[in-house]
């Protein structure tokens, strides 16, 4: 009998560290939001463009959106720790965000940049990170949504003005609106089931 | 027969253990985190991390953010080595009382 409780209370003992060590490293998984937020400045860049202020509205949309993430997420995680993965994708998507940003700049003030070259950019560089950032946190739907971005990219080498704006405003919509609201809301069901099996603790 | 393995006292308390635990799992965390992630009093919490520290396996920073206080906490090498030797030492206990 004595034995049987030891045995119990040393299997709660591996328990308690493994619940703990699995609450630390899930801490910084709540960026679902962003992709929503990209998704709509990327609808809206698009919106304006379409007005006739081409040469605007993509860098002025861009930065507002780049601030307000910086923003948000200094207020979310505020008071949450750093983890060696968080760090990983904050690296992933602030150096793929400042690559497509300079290429996109720099083709629009020569004058060289199209829909075509836009899309086939912006394709390749979210298929690129969210390949990485799926790899890192073995998610296979980011994995689905780099090919998609992959797709799009080909697509627009290949296809015409009208297909390839339709496969764009497609893909922002299933990878940014659509996955996004998918991990806000797995995130949070995640956050109701570790509060649910979580009491306090005593010395 | 080998002979059974002693936990480690400083580690053995549940709130020591969650406390190392959950800073295994991350680079550093500031005491607010810390609280809420186990439910503690800030008095209880306090004592127990000044014990982990005291031990030398966590190792803390005081800074200020934006004008306010801050102080954050992170697992050292001793603490690393210590919480998985505690593990080692559960695994072979648990594997002697199931043989038992």
């Amino acid at each position: 009998m004595t034995s049987n409780i030891e045995s119990q209370e040393l299997k709660d003992r591996l328990n308690l560290i493994e619940h703990m060590i699995a609450e630390g490293r899930r801490t910084t998984e709540s960026w679902g939001w962003t992709f929503v937020l990209w998704g709509v400045a990327y609808y809206v860049a698009i919106a304006w463009a379409s007005l006739g202020h081409s040469t605007l509205a993509w860098p002025v949309t861009m930065v507002a959106a780049g601030i307000l993430t910086g923003v948000l997420a200094s207020r979310s995680t505020g008071g949450r720790p750093e983890t060696t993965i968080g760090r990983a994708m904050m690296a992933i998507w602030t150096g793929m965000g400042t690559s497509t940003f300079a290429l996109m700049m720099s083709l629009g003030m020569s004058g060289r940049l199209d829909s075509h070259y836009s899309v086939a950019i912006i394709g390749a560089m979210l298929g690129g990170a969210n390949c990485t950032s799926s790899i890192l946190l073995k998610w296979k739907m980011q994995f689905a949504c780099a090919v998609v971005w992959w797709g799009s990219a080909v697509a627009a080498c290949l296809t015409s003005d009208t297909v390839t704006s339709i496969v764009f405003l497609t893909a922002i919509f299933f990878c940014q609106i659509v996955f996004g609201i998918y991990g806000m809301i797995s995130e949070s069901r995640k956050h109701k089931l570790s509060a649910a099996g979580q009491g306090a603790f005593h010395a | 027969m080998p002979e059974l393995p002693e936990l480690n006292p400083v580690i053995h308390g549940k709130l020591r253990l969650a406390l190392l635990s959950l800073l295994s799992g991350v680079e550093e965390a500031e005491f607010t985190w810390l609280r809420g992630k186990t439910g503690s009093t800030d008095g209880n919490l306090g004592a127990q991390l000044l014990k982990l520290e005291e031990a030398g396996y966590v190792a803390v920073e005081k800074k200020f953010v934006l004008r306010k206080p801050q102080t954050l906490y992170r697992m050292t090498d001793a603490g690393r080595q210590a919480l998985t030797g505690y593990v080692l030492a559960l695994r072979q206990l648990l594997g002697a009382a199931i043989e038992n």
